[in-house]
């Protein structure tokens, strides 16, 4: 059974796609050996030898003496079946080795050129494979341009290799991936010279462009672009909701992809960065280093809604705005100078309690970019107007992404209003190095025991979370019943003045 | 062996005229004729036994060998290169033969036989030219550096470290000595000229070995030298000598000489090893475009080999069968690097990134990662080639 | 502490070195009984021998192939070549040979050894003495390139470049020999800062100045004049050129958002077009403008008459650095 190897025109190195076969050595039939020289090509007015590669019997010559053919086509087609072994190399003799023929020699060669030609295969591929037991090579996909040195040149090709889905842009070669947004807060090791320092912007220049046309301030918006930049749309966006701001903002790509995901993909995927990296870091290190208890106490919040509202219509507090939170902060700061303990942090290292004899009343704000909590300076000191304005600054401030790092830095204490959630009540989160925080839910109507009846009375719950190193429940107790006595009846504030 | 370095400068011939350069009419050692004669030398004398003729006839044999069937090998497309040393057989494993186990040889691209001669696999030299490796052995497994392609630059290297093996105190009867091959065009470069300087200053035990044979690809000896090469030596301050490139035993008593001088603190020999290119430069070389097939036949005449054959014949030192052994050997060796050079595998693609760097770099580190990413983003695995 | 210039401290560098490894050599033209022409190699062939510290012929290639075959041998070659501009006859050497002797085998050989190159202008020198060609060495894979640019690091940089086993060249910036600073003689270089990282020299927020060699103080006195502006400017002296410590630079202009690269070599196809195409891709969100480069003309050095138009100075980081903040 035949065995047919093809020899593919080699590059052999002159600088053209191609060569002439100028006079074969040898006809089908013949027994040929390993580097039997079988053929002379041209190359560029010079000569070359080739010797076979292959032992055998010649089973076809594929390109007739005087064609032309591209480097890398099949020339000749061996039966390589019948003999010992294809390893077996032709005598290292001078006279057989491949050499130069000298355009001389040529000029005055052998001539026997013509006696062969009607024995040869039909030069085209094509027509070869019409012939039994000649196979027509593939044309070689990717050819060399031959050079002087070495294999030569590929030839170009004009298609792509296909990639895996997902794949694209892989390429590009970086050192580190680039990180995600840094965080404000977490600016603690860049230089100490940040006295007020920038919340990181990631948006590219053309953003930053459009953002400066439109006049919108790139801080506060939450970029839904790669790496959690800001995208042009996120800047037309920010332009649009500039004229309706809301009391809190929800987070919109969440909603809209919880929106969307009916209609999508079962899964989405939301980058944590910013703020909200920032917050789960942190309630992540109080919740497993400060042992948490919480205690709830449920109060009628009658008596503090009415004040609430007289007080609303003092010239005092003309253009300031007065809620329940306005007394229940001022409450939780007398009660944290009855009890001045609540107002302090564990210092680990030292292996003590440092209390502080100031309060930085933090308020947990939730705002676009997630949960911050940015306390008042020196919140004891206020007189209550004082006190309410700072509040509704330090809102508005949140609400606009203008809260500075200092604002979020030294907090002593903080109240958490989880009534605008709708809730009730909640186990809050003590904020990093403070000791309590107090959590007030919402005040709704609700049967109670008034005045030895049953009434219907403005009922709202109060949870105070405390770290138990520093505060046992005693303390906690009376700080938590402070506060709730002085909600009930806001003249007791008076006395604890 | 008598050994007479000022001698050689002191025999050599008044300056010849710009015409006196062809031919081997100059003074020349010649232990062996071509016609396969011994032949006597004043200066150098050998005493070979029959074995140590028949080991060298064998040497040679194989090395020519390993030459033509890499050059088939090329043909075939199986090397992107090779660059023959036909013709140049006696001058390699003569030198090659002479260095002792602590030298150490400094190649260009052509010192196939040396490598032989100093135990190299003839596998790792395919490589090179094969493409999957620029060549990756051990110069000291076997004292053989690697090949250099720029023209000269190994000659600063055998240099330094000569000075080396002089620092090391290896200098004495038992010491070690650097031989540095280049040819003719070599002696053209600033890098050699350099050597030679830094040799003679320093007294280096660096033997410098030049094939002169006759070409640098299209140029001929003219170009590079108006009086014969080993006349250059003197201007630098050492002794040169020339020496019949085609005869084995002659280049290996210059050559031990030579080096048995360097050894001893005698500093640097400049040898030409007065030879010719039978075939092309490399594989690439058209060598009919610039060169008469007469001279070619000239120097066929003169084969290394064949005179080697024609002195045990007519000494009687070997019989028929010795031969047919010798030629069965070559041809089972050409066989073993044919398969050997059809099985060689591509190296990996990742293996750009490696051996760039001794101590680990972020750069290499990044690279490698980024692009086997990249290859692995391609819907079938195969490599970028 | 000790107070010492520059080029004394890298003298007592190599002086550590040679006592260090018996193998470590030093070779160059006039570096023997002369001290070399800045006196770096001042009393060491007295202290270590003709054999160690070796005086060669004139010869760049020469000296740097023989090193090549000294390293081969198993020595630590430490080459000078005595001026920037001398060194391109040694660049085929440098290039070809030292750069991919580990790659040609593949891994057996390496080749550890230093080559000193006092770089840059500002010395009222004639043509070749003034020249910055680190970026033709950082192109070479295989080379690492280095440049000091105080006291301090030049003693334990040079120490510890010539204990890597990958070759290393290593700038020296001439116009700063002379400059004094503290230096701590006892400091193993085990124990200094490593060679191939980047050193915030002063920290800032406002933009990040890249310099190296004779730029860094230059930067510095930029940085200095820009406080008075209310500018904070940080300063990195990059000191590994190839490697480039990309972490650290990355890191500070994420923080700062600006970035300003300072070299005396040509911007055209300078070092710095590099660092900046890099920080651009990696910092590129963080950007608030363009990365800035701060350079010499695409000229040769000019005459020394002109040469303080022709090299950066602080009036000139500073306009790039007002020009970052004009985006």
């Amino acid at each position: 059974m035949t065995e047919l190897k093809q020899f593919k025109l080699p590059d052999v190195g002159e600088g053209l796609t191609e060569a002439d076969i100028v006079k074969w050595h040898v006809r089908p039939g013949d027994k040929v050996v390993v580097n039997q020289i079988i053929v002379e090509i041209e190359t560029a007015k010079a000569m070359v030898e080739l010797p076979s590669p292959f032992e055998g019997v010649v089973a076809g010559l594929l390109v007739g003496e005087g064609e032309t053919a591209d480097v890398g086509t099949p020339i000749i087609s061996v039966d390589v079946s019948g003999g010992s072994g294809e390893m077996t190399g032709a005598p290292a003799d001078t006279e057989r080795l491949p050499r130069a023929v000298s355009p001389a020699e040529r000029a005055g060669g052998s001539g026997s050129a013509g006696a062969d030609i009607e024995d040869l295969v039909p030069s085209t591929p094509a027509q070869a494979a019409a012939k039994p037991g000649v196979q027509a090579g593939p044309t070689p996909k990717q050819q060399r341009q031959p050079v002087l040195v070495g294999y030569g040149v590929k030839l170009g090709r004009t298609t792509r290799r296909s990639r895996k889905p997902g794949a694209a842009g892989s390429g590009s070669i970086q050192v580190p991936p680039p990180p995600g947004a840094r965080p404000p807060a977490t600016a603690a090791d860049a230089p100490a010279a940040a006295a007020d320092a920038r919340v990181t912007v990631l948006a590219k220049p053309p953003v930053r462009k459009l953002a400066r046309e439109l006049g919108v301030d790139l801080a506060p918006i939450e970029g839904t672009g790669p790496s959690g930049s800001i995208t042009r749309a996120d800047v037309r966006a920010a332009a649009a909701r500039r004229a309706a701001p809301g009391l809190v903002a929800a987070a919109p790509r969440l909603a809209a992809a919880i929106a969307g995901a009916a209609a999508g993909p079962r899964e989405e995927r939301v980058g944590v960065r910013g703020v909200r990296k920032h917050t789960a870091r942190a309630v992540a290190a109080s919740a497993f280093t400060a042992p948490h208890v919480t205690e709830f106490l449920q109060l009628d919040m009658t008596a503090t809604m009415e004040a609430s509202q007289r007080v609303r219509d003092l010239p005092e507090f003309k253009g300031v705005r007065v809620s329940p939170l306005l007394f229940v902060a001022k409450a939780l700061l007398l009660a944290v100078a009855r009890n001045p303990m609540i107002n302090s942090s564990w210092d680990d290292a030292a292996d003590e309690i440092v209390v502080k004899r100031y309060v930085n009343l933090g308020i947990a704000a939730a705002t676009g970019r997630g949960l911050i909590v940015p306390n008042i300076k020196d919140a004891h000191a206020l007189s209550l107007p004082a006190l309410a304005r700072a509040l509704s600054g330090l809102a508005e401030t949140a609400r606009a992404g203008k809260t500075t790092l200092t604002d979020l830095q030294g907090g002593t204490i903080t109240i958490s209003n989880v009534g605008v959630f709708g809730v009730d009540s909640g186990t809050p989160i003590l904020t990093p190095g403070e000791a309590a925080i107090l959590a007030f839910g919402q005040v709704r109507e609700m049967p109670w025991v008034h005045e030895a009846e049953l009434a219907v009375r403005k009922v709202c719950t109060l949870a105070l979370s405390f770290d138990h190193r520093i505060v046992d429940g005693d303390l906690g107790s009376a700080v938590l019943r402070d506060v709730g006595a002085m909600l009930e009846d806001p003249v007791r504030m008076l006395a604890w003045a | 062996m008598t050994v007479d370095m000022d001698g050689a400068a002191a025999a050599a011939p008044d300056l010849p005229s710009v015409d006196g350069l062809a031919g081997a009419a100059q003074e020349l050692v010649q232990l062996l004729t071509p016609e396969g004669e011994r032949a006597e030398h004043p200066r150098y004398s050998l005493e070979l036994s029959a074995d140590e003729i028949r080991a060298l006839y064998r040497d040679l044999v194989l090395v020519r060998r390993i030459d033509s069937e890499a050059g088939a090998l090329q043909r075939q497309g199986e090397l992107g290169i090779w660059a023959s040393l036909l013709g140049q057989e006696a001058a390699q494993v003569g030198s090659g033969r002479a260095l002792g186990p602590r030298d150490m040889a400094f190649p260009t691209y052509r010192e196939h036989g040396v490598a032989w001669c100093r135990g190299l696999d003839p596998m790792k030299l395919l490589e090179l030219f094969r493409g999957v490796s620029h060549g990756g052995w051990d110069p000291a497994a076997h004292n053989f550096h690697l090949y250099s392609i720029v023209i000269g630059s190994q000659a600063l290297h055998a240099t330094g470290y000569a000075m080396g093996i002089q620092r090391d105190g290896e200098t004495g009867e038992d010491g070690a000595a650097a031989i540095v091959y280049f040819g003719d065009g070599a002696t053209s470069q600033g890098d050699v000229n350099e050597s030679f300087i830094w040799a003679s200053v320093f007294n280096a035990p660096v033997v410098f070995f030049c094939q002169n044979n006759q070409w640098a690809i299209s140029e001929p000896l003219e170009k590079q030298s108006r009086i014969p090469l080993y006349q250059r030596a003197r201007g630098f301050g050492f002794p040169g000598i020339r020496v019949d490139g085609n005869d084995v035993l002659a280049c290996l008593a210059v050559t031990r000489a030579a080096l048995q001088a360097a050894r001893e603190g005698q500093g640097p020999t400049l040898i030409e090893a007065y030879t010719y290119r039978m075939g092309a430069h490399t594989t690439s070389d058209d060598p009919t475009r610039y060169r008469l097939a007469a001279d070619l036949e000239a120097w066929k005449l003169k084969d290394p080999i064949e005179r080697v054959k024609a002195y045990l014949i007519r000494g009687a030192m070997t019989s028929a069968s010795f031969f047919e052994g010798i030629e069965k050997e070559a041809a089972e060796l050409g066989t073993q690097i044919r398969r050997a050079c059809l099985s060689m595998p591509d190296p990996r693609p990742a293996q750009i990134f490696e051996h760039v760097y001794a101590e680990p770099h972020p750069l290499m580190a990044a690279e490698r990662e980024q692009f086997t990413a990249y290859l692995s983003s391609f819907a079938n695995e195969e490599g970028a080639r | 502490m000790t107070t010492l210039a520059m080029s004394k401290a890298l003298n007592e560098g190599l002086r550590r070195a040679l006592e260090r490894d018996q193998k470590v050599l030093l070779m160059g033209e006039d570096v023997g009984k002369l001290g070399g022409v800045f006196r770096v190699t001042d009393g060491l062939q007295k202290d270590f021998g003709e054999s160690r510290v070796i005086d060669t012929p004139l010869g760049e290639s020469g000296i740097i192939g023989t090193a090549i075959g000294l390293a081969l041998r198993g020595y630590r070659p430490v080459c000078e070549i005595q001026f920037d501009g001398f060194v391109f006859p040694a660049f085929n050497q440098i290039a070809s040979q030292l750069a991919q002797m580990q790659l040609r085998s593949l891994g057996h050989v390496s080749l550890p050894i230093v080559i000193r190159i006092p770089f840059g202008g500002g010395i009222g020198a004639v043509e070749h003495h003034s020249e910055s060609p680190e970026a033709y060495f950082a192109h070479r894979a295989g080379l690492r390139v280095v440049a000091c640019s105080n006291p301090a690091d030049a003693f334990t940089m040079i120490q510890q470049a010539v204990a890597r086993t990958d070759p290393v060249i290593f700038f020296e910036p001439k116009r700063r020999y002379w400059d004094r600073g503290e230096v701590d003689l006892a400091l193993d270089p085990g124990d200094a800062y490593p060679l191939d990282r980047a050193k915030i020299i002063v920290a800032g927020t406002d933009v990040t100045v890249l310099a190296y060699g004779p730029m860094v103080k230059t930067s510095l006195e930029a940085a200095a004049a820009a406080q008075e502006d209310g500018r904070s400017i940080e300063v990195i002296d990059l000191r590994s050129l190839s490697p480039f410590d990309a972490e650290t630079v990355c890191a500070a202009v994420e923080r700062t958002g600006r970035c300003v690269v300072v070299h005396e070599a040509p911007v055209f196809a300078g070092l710095g077009a590099e660092i900046a195409a890099r920080v651009t891709e990696q910092c590129f969100y963080h950007l608030e403008a363009p990365v800035m480069r701060v350079g010499g003309f695409s000229t040769p050095y000019p005459p020394s008459r002109l040469e303080d138009h022709y090299l950066p100075d602080l009036d000139r980081i500073l306009d790039a650095v007002d020009r970052t903040f004009g985006y």
